[in-house]
């Protein structure tokens, strides 16, 4: 009793995923988001990117979700629009401040930021409360924009290497500088400590600086000399605290380790898959370490699919990686109506503690949650 | 000004009681009469009393509507027609009107037989209710009196669930009821014309949600299922109705067929006897694509899916059942579940929303020992999944029906205000009109601005047209003279000549006069002839004549002079006018000649007069 309506909820990638995933849940926003920042354990912010007005969303992950005893008892599915808002322009960075309910945005037109209250009890409406000038008046990406982990609300932010400041959002003091006269455009911006940050350029190059200290920053070289690939970067404190690993991916697809105590050397090396016909450029890659499970790394932004790997099977010598995991959801049930623009995957990020739960956004609007199963056990130490 | 008035009945700000009153060009209207599941005293019915006091209420409501058969829509009908009063109609589509008699019954047999309650309606007082119904087909417009007139739109939703438009005059009202706009697998999406309704009213209680896709929940529904069999266990689904009984069966059957997996599914015998019922109400109510998906298809042949029989129930080894009732509350699924509770490899998986006071609703609460009859224990061992399949419209579907049907205004029901403050700001930014959220028990009333039809005489027009100027254009309005003449229900513009001939009255000609004194020592003759130059030189444009009797006329204004009889250097300005001429301009003219002008209080204040 085959109907051609069922074959298309059948599909492999269907029929794979009850068990390769633990949970899914498939959302369509009206605008897709660039953005997916967590703003509590259970809320992430997402927010539009078209030329004018777009909104900012607070969601609230589905109960059932989050729900650890009485799962089975609890049948809802659905986000809540816990806050919203609206914006004047696009949004291509969405920082929370953390221990606060206030938000900072780059729209990537300009190096200047804008400063949001997320909104309590009383409302559920997200509003503008002022903005924060940035350097460079015309940046070609944007600025980048970082949140001191504890302390009083502080952001570091800058558009190119030589304008990253820490800024205090309540009185607007630009509290330190890093001094260098380097120009080049940033592409992450991140604090691996409460004072030590990782500025990482298009260009492959890592700053590590303290912003306790005015001493120039250390200088990790990129480790192309083609000017004409991106970069993109992502530090880890683990798995120790006082080690710090950061990984960088390029634009052809290389990946570098490197050991923060040890910028100079290379720890280990990747070449991905990078799937032609290849990188979106209004799309920024992302990369980043899993908060929980050991040497696990996650990759988007070349297609429509996240790449999981496990990077302790990756040695000196650069070797073609195969992942660990991959969610192919955007790509399979793309919601996109013109076929001839694929649909990218813009922006994915961990849970911060549950150990295998992503959630990813792509340009067709879609969002996912899912929780996928490790396909072989060895891979990872999971924390529970 | 007209206005439309809207109150959602009921205390407190608690969803789960649909029951809206509309007050539209002078009639009633209830939208809906629903039940608050979540409690057992009066707070369970809406409240009639902001309608009268005490007394029935025919006489204050033209008519009763009704969205959809689930118990929070239409659950205290039967309540509301007969122990409080009404007589009048009661409109809903036929499905509705043959399942909520089915529900209401099952709904009245829980509450009275198993909790025992006593101020309920009985089984006499829903055939009475239901003898009150008139059944409403998609897109026919009903009458329900000369003025009054409503029709039903497709809502999705469940089987029969429709949004009624509402037309009193040239003021309409939409409703929505529960509705969804992806369509479902067995229900298509809800669609409405751009009818342009003065209100669209809709439920918020979806408004601020973003609904994970249908294919996340089939998925987690194949994956319990799927899990259960392969460890050996039994799974029993309790349903209600076809719909979403008959979509989850094919999508096990697909699945089944698939996965070549061996293990039996039934459908029992309660389901068997409601499908042919229900297959001729699907056949008149969707549409063709549901048709030939859902209704073509026998219950009998799928491959994998049987007939179930009480005593496969004790067969070894793993199978799936689909038994009724839903709830759990009586007949095979709970004698299927009785059985079956004991071992943990096996799963119950309840498809939606149980009553309280039935085992369906005390497993979904946790519970894991039942009283059963006679006092046995039945320990709850096997696995409870509860599933929702339900299509709702969310904040994105909201946007899309407002879209479709281009309402004037936005009414929420059923929301906190608090929490809706972004989604109202969305829709008055997108679309530029009044989003409104009135609490239960709130009167929200909102202005209209009705377009009034008026008939124009051809000879009217025909004069109008010929005094030149540019044609008629909704975008730029020409002032005209007509009178409007209001016969019958008909508003009708003629010329002033046609109205007075038609009422047989004569024409009568107003003419004011006034004197003005001036000071001038010429003749009477001069004077006038000054006057007259002057007029000539400041007044170009006009016709100003100077005729051999004496007079002056400007327009149609005419200035005589003569002489005061006590001082000849003093003369009376005689100046008359009939009713439509504006006379202050020229009184200031006359002013401004080179001439003494003594104020005369009287002829002022008589000029003054004649101007307002």
């Amino acid at each position: 009793m085959e109907d051609a309506e069922f074959d298309d909820i059948l599909d492999d990638w269907f029929i794979e995923s009850l068990k390769t995933y633990k949970d899914l849940h498939v959302y369509q926003l009206e605008h897709p988001t660039q953005v997916l920042e967590w703003t509590s354990g259970k809320t992430v912010c997402v927010a539009g990117y078209s030329q004018s007005k777009n909104e900012i969303l607070e969601l609230r992950l589905p109960l059932k979700l989050l729900a650890d005893e009485n799962k089975s008892l609890c049948a809802e599915r659905d986000f809540k629009v816990s806050h919203g808002g609206f914006t004047d322009g696009p949004v291509r960075c969405l920082i929370h401040i953390p221990g606060t309910r206030c938000a900072v945005t780059n729209d990537g037109l300009s190096s200047d930021l804008q400063v949001w209250d997320l909104g309590g009890e009383e409302s559920d409406v997200i509003r503008r409360t002022g903005s924060i000038k940035g350097k460079k008046s015309a940046p070609e990406r944007g600025s980048r924009i970082a949140a001191r982990p504890s302390s009083a609300p502080q952001v570091l932010h800058g558009a190119q290497i030589s304008d990253v400041q820490l800024t205090e959002l309540a009185s607007g003091e630009s509290l330190y500088k890093l001094e260098t006269d380097s120009a080049d455009p940033l592409s992450s911006l991140q604090f691996v400590s409460d004072t030590v940050f990782l500025a990482g350029c298009c260009n492959g190059s890592v700053y590590v600086a303290d912003t306790r200290t005015s001493a120039p920053p250390q200088l990790s070289h990129s480790p192309s000399s083609d000017k004409s690939v991106i970069w993109w970067t992502d530090g880890a404190a683990r798995p120790h605290p006082s080690s710090c690993r950061v990984i960088r991916v390029s634009s052809s697809g290389q990946v570098v380790i490197s050991d923060l105590r040890n910028l100079g050397g290379v720890g280990c090396q990747a070449q991905l898959d990078v799937q032609t016909p290849g990188r979106c450029s209004q799309v920024d890659v992302k990369v980043s370490w899993a908060p929980t499970l050991d040497d696990c790394v996650s990759v988007s932004g070349f297609s429509g699919v996240v790449q999981i790997y496990n990077t302790r099977l990756w040695g000196a010598e650069p070797q073609e990686a195969r992942p660990l995991f991959e969610h192919r959801g955007h790509a399979v049930s793309s919601q996109q109506t013109d076929d001839s623009v694929p649909t990218f995957v813009t922006s994915h990020i961990w849970h911060p503690e549950r150990p295998r739960t992503l959630l990813s956004a792509a340009s067709d609007g879609s969002v996912h949650v899912w929780d996928w199963v490790d396909p072989d056990r060895q891979g990872g130490s999971p924390t529970p | 000004m007209p206005e439309i008035k809207v109150t959602p009945l009921g205390a407190g700000q608690d969803v789960g009681r649909s029951c809206i009153l509309v007050s539209i060009g002078g009639k009633n209207i209830m939208l809906d009469c629903g039940m608050h599941m979540g409690y057992n005293d009066d707070r369970r019915f809406p409240d009639f009393s902001y309608i009268t006091q005490n007394g029935r209420l025919t006489d204050f409501l033209d008519c009763v509507i009704i969205s959809h058969f689930h118990l929070d829509h239409c659950g205290a009908l039967p309540y509301m027609s007969e122990m409080v009063g009404y007589d009048g109609p009661i409109y809903m589509t036929h499905p509705t009107k043959a399942i909520c008699p089915i529900l209401l019954e099952d709904f009245r047999k829980i509450t009275v037989d198993k909790k025992g309650e006593t101020n309920f309606f009985t089984s006499q007082m829903i055939k009475d209710c239901m003898k009150k119904v008139i059944p409403l087909n998609l897109h026919q417009t009903v009458q329900v009196d000369d003025e009054l007139e409503i029709k039903a739109y497709y809502a999705g939703h469940v089987l029969g669930a429709a949004m009624v438009h509402i037309k009193v005059g040239s003021e309409s009202v939409v409703y929505t009821g529960d509705y969804n706009m992806t369509p479902d697998r067995h229900l298509g999406a809800a669609w409405i014309d751009k009818c342009r309704p003065d209100i669209l009213i809709s439920e918020s209680t979806y408004a601020t949600t973003i609904r994970d896709s249908k294919r996340c929940r089939e998925r987690d529904f194949l994956k319990k299922v799927h899990e259960s069999i392969e460890r050996g266990g039994k799974v029993l689904i309790p349903v209600f109705a076809l719909g979403r009984a008959q979509e989850l069966c094919i999508l096990l059957e697909t699945f089944w067929e698939r996965m070549n997996l061996k293990a039996p599914i039934y459908f029992s015998t309660g389901l068997t006897e409601k499908a042919n019922h229900y297959y001729k109400l699907f056949i008149t109510w969707t549409n063709q694509k549901i048709r030939k998906t859902f209704v073509q298809r026998n219950m009998f042949e799928f491959k994998h899916i049987k007939a179930f029989d009480r005593s496969y129930a004790d067969n070894p080894g793993p199978m799936v059942v689909f038994a009724t009732p839903g709830m759990l509350h009586a007949g095979q699924s709970l004698q299927i579940f009785k059985k079956w509770a004991g071992n943990e490899k096996n799963m119950v998986i309840m498809p939606g929303y149980c009553v309280q006071g039935t085992i369906g609703h005390k497993i979904l609460n946790g519970q894991r020992k039942l009283e059963m009859e006679g006092r046995a224990t039945l320990d709850v061992k096997l696995q409870v999944e509860y599933m929702s399949f339900s299509a709702h419209a969310d904040a994105k579907g909201i946007m899309q029906l407002i879209r479709m049907a281009e309402p004037r205004n936005m009414l929420l029901v059923h929301g906190e205000a608090v929490k809706m403050e972004f989604l109202k700001g969305k829709i008055e930014q997108e679309f530029s009109i009044d989003c409104y959220m009135p609490a239960n028990g709130e009167t929200t009333t909102v202005t209209t601005n009705p377009s009034v039809p008026v008939d124009i005489s051809l000879n009217l027009l025909k004069r109008e047209m010929g005094l030149g100027g540019p044609l008629p254009d909704p975008k730029k309005p020409r002032t005209m003279h007509g009178t409007l003449i209001m016969k019958e229900n008909s508003l009708k513009l003629v010329s002033s000549e046609q109205a007075l001939k038609e009422l047989g009255l004569n024409e009568h000609q107003l003419r004011f006069t006034c004197h003005v004194q001036l000071q001038d020592p010429h003749s009477d003759a001069d004077t006038l002839h000054r006057i007259y130059t002057h007029l000539k030189s400041v007044l170009k444009g006009y016709t100003i004549q100077h005729l051999p009797d004496g007079t002056v006329i400007v327009e149609s204004i005419v200035i005589k002079v003569s002489s005061s009889a006590e001082d000849s250097n003093t003369k009376v300005l005689l100046l008359s006018w009939s009713y439509q001429v504006k006379t202050w301009t020229l009184f200031l003219y006359i002013r401004g000649l080179p001439m003494q002008s003594k104020p005369d209080s009287s002829a002022n204040h008589l000029v003054i007069e004649s101007l307002f």
